[in-house]
């Protein structure tokens, strides 16, 4: 069930209509949510339902183990279980055929040729996130920053359908005390909430759609029939559509949890006007970078406590192991290679820079940032590896003749570019002005918005690209 | 690693949290189901092609014809007394700019 679609419009009509119709009960509200999770989730396969289920005892049982245990040895053993079940449930679902084809590659390389019995595993939307929510929320308890859940608050925790295929990655710190609490709505919540919804729908359904088909899969998909001009348009078309995609299923997410009286944290602020790879890591995906960073690189890693050299090869170390969570191919771990290495030089220029060496004007430092990331977008995008270097290197060619852009594509690119340079607190803005409309006025452009929108769409509604991770 | 805006392990900061007063106005619930379902009712009077468009993608069932039927009914309806005017002419333009070209770029499904 897509959130762009009508099947998703009349879902969450029901489930809007029927969860406020018994705020009475916090408990039967959480139950009710809990089911329409499970059909949202159940609209994929029904049968990941139970693995959803089956994940969310896991973690539950092991926390409420871990928080009983006075014992440090035991505490760690049991997170070092619960972790590694974690792992293991994402290790098989997502890399076991890679890893596999890899050993098959290192046997034949050795003279030791085999076939390989690959499974073909079928990847479950979402287990990414909840695999990873899982794990936060173990640590968290096995660390006493927040005290264990009860099995409903942990399995909506990890079921509730807004941030269940995509994110934003939800913490229990965060979460679990809202779900204890009866939620209640006031009206700027709200207003935000209509304006994240229209605006993600926007980026969604007119600008990532359009780019996507009209012009980054085709030349993605054959670098060598095209030129290098429209290499380079294409490059940049799809870092406008990975962010207009992605923020918008994040923006989408806040938006309807928001309209069911939670609050998801930000998980995307302008990341293209970042000066640096650092900014934009605080700026792009932030619920993950941030889970990455206190999860991995500081309590996994130690952080920089061991100097600044073995800091910045934990970056490295973090980015890497971040790349390979997108997806078992190589391509991702070349994308957060590209990104660690390029943070490990800037910690290590910011930490060992002469005095008298000259910074960067802010403007240039936002091109060059912008155009490594592009860099990495590429390899991000592309199939393979020898995709990417084929890409790369029609790039070089020289042949400026225009093939594939046309004005549309070319105004869509320049308003997802510009979009990061508006004022940072405009949506802040209008939604303190519309929460003073009265309701019939609102409903009326907030139904108009969605209808300019669906007159725009590209015809049917691509998955989001966030949805394969 | 980039560190971001909130602090490590705490709490963050959402964006559906305004600045100033929560108290505008009175009974929000209300407010925010008025507002939904005018959205929706709107919608349903304007956008009669995509109630069908969806319609039409259901899986093919006894119940599913019907409901076809009854959007096919409901389009024609919308149609006549002119509802549906305003979607089809935002698509027609929005045609128009898919179909603009600078000149040399080939057209589509080349």
């Amino acid at each position: 069930m897509l959130f762009p679609t009508l099947t998703f419009g009349l879902f969450f009509l029901a489930v809007f209509t029927v969860t406020w119709a018994v705020r009475g009960s916090n408990e039967w509200r959480k139950i009710l949510l809990l089911l329409a999770s499970w059909i949202f989730y159940g609209a994929w396969d029904w049968r990941f339902v139970a693995l959803l289920i089956a994940s969310a005892f896991l973690n539950w049982s092991t926390a409420a183990l871990i928080a009983r245990s006075d014992r440090p040895a035991a505490r760690k053993a049991l997170l070092a279980f619960g972790v590694g079940a974690n792992l293991a449930i994402l290790g098989f679902f997502k890399y076991f055929d890679f890893f596999l084809e890899q050993a098959g590659i290192l046997l034949t390389q050795l003279g030791f040729a085999r076939d390989m019995p690959l499974m073909q595993v079928i990847l479950p939307v979402g287990v990414s996130f909840f695999t990873f929510q899982g794990m936060s929320y173990l640590i968290d308890v096995a660390k006493k920053r927040v005290p264990p859940a009860t099995l409903l608050d942990m399995t909506l925790l990890m079921s509730f359908f807004p941030h269940l295929v995509a994110g934003p990655i939800v913490r229990a710190s965060d979460l679990v005390p809202q779900f204890q609490a009866t939620p209640k709505l006031e009206r700027g919540m709200v207003a935000m909430a209509l304006l994240l919804i229209v605006w993600g729908l926007f980026k969604k359904a007119v600008v990532a759609s359009e780019l996507s088909v009209g012009l980054v899969d085709p030349v993605f998909f054959d670098p060598g029939a095209h030129s290098s001009l429209d290499l380079v348009i294409a490059a940049y078309g799809y870092a406008v559509q990975i962010y207009c995609d992605f923020s918008a299923y994040s923006d989408m997410a806040i938006g309807l949890a928001a309209l069911l009286g939670y609050r998801f944290p930000r998980n995307f602020n302008q990341p293209y006007r970042a000066h640096s790879l650092q900014d934009f890591w605080r700026r792009w995906h932030i619920s993950l970078s941030s889970w990455l960073r206190d999860y991995l690189y500081i309590d996994g890693l130690g952080g920089s406590r061991r100097g600044t050299f073995r800091g910045a090869l934990n970056v490295l170390i973090t980015m890497l192991l971040g790349g390979l969570w997108h997806g078992a191919k190589w391509t991702f771990v070349i994308w957060g290679a590209l990104h660690g290495l390029v943070q490990m030089i800037e910690t290590l220029w910011r930490k060992g820079k002469p005095g008298w060496a000259p910074s960067l004007p802010k403007p240039l430092a936002v091109l060059l940032t912008f155009h490594v990331v592009t860099l990495g977008w590429i390899f991000f995008r592309a199939e393979t590896f020898d995709g990417a270097v084929a890409f790369i290197g029609g790039i070089g060619r020289g042949d400026w003749a225009n093939t594939m852009t046309t004005p549309l594509y070319a105004g869509l690119i320049l308003l997802g570019l510009g979009m990061h340079f508006t004022p940072p607190n405009m949506m802040e803005g209008i939604a303190l002005q519309i929460r003073r409309l009265p309701w019939p006025l609102l409903g009326f452009g907030v139904g108009l918005a969605i209808l300019l929108i669906d007159a725009m769409r590209y015809e049917g509604v691509a998955p989001f690209i966030y949805y394969q991770f | 690693m980039g560190k971001p805006h909130s602090q490590p392990h705490g709490h963050q900061d959402s964006p559906v949290d305004l600045p100033g007063s929560q108290f505008i106005g009175g009974r929000p619930l209300l407010w925010t189901t008025g507002t939904i379902f005018t959205a929706a009712l709107f919608l349903l009077l304007t956008n009669a092609k995509t109630i069908h468009d969806w319609a039409v993608e259901l899986e093919p069932s006894p119940t599913t014809i019907r409901i076809v039927e009854a959007s096919e009914r409901w389009q024609a309806m919308t149609d006549h007394l002119g509802l549906g005017a305003m979607r089809a002419h935002v698509h027609a333009l929005w045609k128009q700019a898919q179909a603009t070209r600078f000149g040399t770029e080939k057209a589509e499904g080349e």
